[in-house]
Formats: C-alpha cells, sequence, structure tokens
C-alpha cells in the first residue's frame, strides 16, 4: 500500500512537474525581447480577471484502518477586479468546485465587495466580504499557504459574512497601522433536536435571522520601518445568533483573535513566521421540546472552541542556483479543542505538518505535505498531500 | 466574565486608534524623511513579500495593474503612499 501511495504520489507529482514546468518554459523558449507596448488602451475602467485553479492529491490512513486515497478536491475560481474610477473597486470571488460524487459542480460566490475610497486611510465597503479575523482566513489560505492542508484550528470563528464596514492604512511614523470595523447579519445559531449539529454556527448567511448585527474589527500593528513584523488583534460580537421569536434568538456569541506574521530575509535565507490564536464562545443553552422545560432533548455544554497554530519556512531565495532557490521548506503545528460535550465536538486534535515547496513562478507552487493528526483517545491519523495552484 | 475583559480590551483599542486616526487628520502627522524617500522598488519587496512572493511586474498591463493594486490596497490594507509607489513601479516594466 505504501509502496502504491509512493507511486501515485509520484505520478501526480511528475504530472504537476510537467505542466508547470512547462507554463514555465513557455516563456523561457519563446523571449519576447521587444514586449509590445503594454500601456492603457484608453477608457477610464480598469478590469482584470484574476483567479486560480487548483488540483489536490491526497492518501490518508488511520492507524490500524486500510488507507484512502484521491485525487481531490479540483477547482477553480475566479476573480474579477474592477477599477470603475479612483473611488469606486469591486471585488469579486467565483468559486466553481468539482462534485467529489461526480457529475457536475457546485458555483459559489464566495465574496462580493464593492469598495469606495473615501479619503486615503478611510475606504468604506458593503457586500458578502472576510473579515480581517486572524492571519489565515482570506490572508493566507490560497496560494499563500506554503502547507498545503489548512490548519486544523482556523475556520471555526467568523468567516465571510454580509454586511459593511470601513478599513484603511495609517503611517504612524516609522510605524504603521491598519484597522477595520464592520456591521454584519453575523453567525446563524443552529438549534438542531437531533444534538448533532446542536450549538453550530453557519456565517454563509445572506439574509439575517433576526434583527440584531454583528459587529467586528481588527486592529493591525508593524512596529518595524521595513514592514518585516505584523501583530493584529480581532474579535466580532454577536448579541443574538437564534432565530427570531424563538427561544434560542438571545443567544450571543463572541469571537477573537491573535496573530503576528513576520518575514525577512537573511541573505541568503528568507525566513517566514506566522502564529494564530483564536476562540470563539456561543452562550450555553438547553433544547427541550416543550415550554414547560421539562423534556430534555439536548443538554447544554460549554460552547467554547479554541484553535492556534504556529509555522516557520524557510527558503534559499539568495541562492544563485535558480531550482535551489525555489524551494521552500516549511514546518508547522497546531491544535484545535472543539467543545467536549458536544456531539460534534471531542478531545483537543493536535496536528503537526511538514512541507516542501516548489515555486515554478511567484505564484506558482507546487506542494508536497506530511500531515500527523493525534488525538487522545483516537487513532494516529497521517495524509500525504500533494497540492498544485495556477494563480492567474 | 472572560469575554466581557476581552471585549473591553479590544473596545479600548479601536477607541485608541480612533484617537490615533483623528490625531493623524487633525495634525497632519509628518512621515520621517527616511519614510517618505523608499522608493516603489523597496515598498514592493517589503510589503508584498509579507505574504506571497514579490510579483514579477511583466504579469500585467497597466491596466491590470491598475485594478490588481487597487485589489492589494484593500486586501492588504496598504497605505495610499505605498500602493501608489508600488503601482508606480510595477508598471515601469511595460
Amino acid at each position: 500500500m505504501i509502496a502504491f501511495q509512493t507511486l501515485a504520489m509520484g505520478i501526480f507529482g511528475l504530472f504537476s512537474f510537467g505542466v508547470l514546468k512547462a507554463q514555465s518554459d513557455s516563456t523561457a523558449q519563446n523571449p519576447t525581447p521587444d514586449p509590445p507596448p503594454n500601456k492603457a488602451r484608453g477608457g477610464s475602467q480598469k478590469v482584470l480577471l484574476a483567479g486560480k485553479a487548483s488540483a489536490m492529491w491526497q492518501s490518508s490512513e488511520i492507524k490500524g484502518s486500510p488507507s484512502a486515497n484521491s485525487f481531490n478536491p479540483i477547482g477553480l475560481m475566479l476573480m474579477p477586479l474592477v477599477k470603475i474610477n479612483e473611488r469606486l473597486f469591486l471585488d469579486a470571488q467565483i468559486e466553481v468546485d468539482a462534485n467529489p460524487d461526480g457529475g457536475g459542480a457546485s458555483v459559489n460566490l464566495n465574496e462580493l465587495i464593492i469598495y469606495y475610497r473615501v479619503a486615503p486611510a478611510i475606504n468604506l465597503f458593503a457586500g458578502n466580504f472576510s473579515p480581517k479575523y486572524g492571519i489565515f482566513l482570506g490572508v493566507l489560505d490560497d496560494f499563500t499557504n506554503r502547507y498545503a492542508t489548512s490548519p486544523i484550528g482556523m475556520g471555526h470563528g467568523p468567516q465571510t459574512q454580509t454586511g459593511i464596514g470601513v478599513q484603511g492604512g495609517i503611517q504612524v511614523g516609522y510605524s504603521k497601522l491598519n484597522y477595520q470595523l464592520y456591521v454584519s447579519n453575523g453567525p446563524q445559531l443552529t438549534v438542531d433536536s437531533s444534538g448533532t449539529n446542536n450549538g453550530v454556527l453557519n456565517y454563509g448567511n445572506y439574509t439575517d435571522n433576526n434583527k440584531n448585527k454583528a459587529v467586528g474589527g481588527s486592529i493591525g500593528f508593524l512596529p518595524f520601518s521595513n514592514s518585516s513584523l505584523q501583530v493584529d488583534l480581532s474579535g466580532q460580537y454577536a448579541g443574538k445568533t437564534g432565530d427570531a421569536g424563538t427561544a434560542f434568538e438571545n443567544i450571543s456569541s463572541s469571537s477573537w483573535a491573535a496573530d503576528l506574521n513576520y518575514f525577512h530575509v537573511f541573505n541568503p535565507i528568507m525566513v517566514r513566521v506566522l502564529a494564530e490564536y483564536n476562540s470563539t464562545q456561543t452562550q450555553n443553552f438547553n433544547l427541550y421540546t416543550d415550554d414547560s422545560h421539562t423534556s430534555l432533548l439536548v443538554p447544554q455544554f460549554n460552547n467554547l472552541q479554541t484553535g492556534w497554530f504556529a509555522g516557520a519556512t524557510l527558503r534559499a531565495s539568495g541562492l544563485k542556483n535558480a531550482v535551489l532557490s525555489n524551494f521552500e521548506l516549511g514546518g508547522r503545528v497546531g491544535s484545535f479543542t472543539a467543545p467536549k460535550d458536544a456531539m460534534w465536538g471531542g478531545n483537543m486534535v493536535n496536528q503537526t505538518t511538514v512541507c516542501l515547496t516548489y515555486w515554478f513562478t511567484w505564484k506558482t507552487p507546487l506542494n508536497f505535505a506530511y500531515d500527523v493528526y493525534t488525538q487522545s483517545g483516537s487513532p494516529t491519523q497521517t495524509a500525504w498531500v500533494v497540492r498544485s495552484i495556477f494563480f492567474f | 466574565m472572560k469575554t466581557r475583559i476581552r471585549f473591553t480590551i479590544l473596545s479600548v483599542s479601536f477607541a485608541l486608534l480612533g484617537a490615533v486616526i483623528i490625531s493623524a487628520g487633525v495634525t497632519s502627522c509628518k512621515v520621517p524623511e527616511a519614510i517618505a524617500a523608499k522608493s516603489g522598488a523597496q515598498l514592493w519587496g517589503e510589503n508584498c513579500n509579507r505574504c506571497h512572493n514579490a510579483p514579477d511586474p511583466r504579469t500585467y498591463s497597466d491596466d491590470q495593474w491598475d485594478a490588481a493594486c487597487e485589489h492589494m490596497r484593500q486586501k492588504a490594507i496598504l497605505t495610499n503612499a505605498e500602493i501608489v509607489k508600488i503601482k508606480d513601479f510595477l508598471k515601469s516594466a511595460n
């Protein structure tokens, strides 16, 4: 089985290498010494259809059980970016994911944001947006993720939601500050009499389930003049998450996160360090079948979720050797703790990841990763992952 | 109780930030000479590399860089001075 996994990983790796090499070679083999003028063609609107195509191969094994492997997920994301004029800007993300069960695909509008620049440090925005919450989601969960897989502790707090906000960046002496404040529909509480998902928050709602709005924001501080270090503090509070008119309407939820992002070149080595801690606390509640509260369906539990990760990568970007300088080696540890007594919870899960990335271009990585998941009372799970992304 | 403390800290932080923004606007906080003198190429290396590899300036046309830089102004919440210089540098390759 291990031999098959190695073979499959090797074939997929070679395939990706070939395609990516062809992409990078096409530039080298067809040099354009005198490129045509790439200047503006007139008109005030500036449009860029950016996006990415990604493919992944995973082989996972739970100790004592047969392993499974598959090419999944395969997806395409389109990002229409439209600068309407000097103040108005449209930013969207449309994701097309292949149906894992075969046949067809799902299309999702991940983001649709309209920005209006009032002043250099004051940008208003409205739409369906990913709030600045921690350093991973919305920032490093793309081709920028050098570990192929997501840290297990991320994605359990505020995610893409609908609302309005303001943000901006300010130079304060040699340091910089950035901020974001927003009001959104906020999360919706899942009330599930089977208990399976009782207490889970759902952020992907276009229409609100009550009159209350969530408020959130973040502050980023870059203390050094070369912007090498950024530390952020972010949070969100929703006073009501349940459906209007129900006994659960007033269940509140609060989330906060702290993170840091450090980058520096100690010639010839480029070092990156990332870390984040986040916590989401949702108010506890009992789920009864009747108003007299005599028939308890799902007992309350401490609905607290916490997650963290810390990782570092090294890349010898200063080397003259073009191949060696494109390799980046990373290591990452982290954990996620779900509510222990919830049916969807359990004991803390730890994750350890090592990953080797080869950069074909500045936005075309090929990642080889190995993940180990451990959980008290459960068998260890391991996974080999090969991922390629073509960002365009 | 812990939640209340966290949000008190967050609220105070935002209040301080508000004060900084207002004071920066009112007093037109002077940018140090060393910062103001930074070139677009230097800012490109310092800021873009924070999250992803610094982009090859030959990747897009001038119009496309306009749209891409607006995207990064919002995504990375860069200052206006930074994004203007970086955009000029990226366009200079065309």
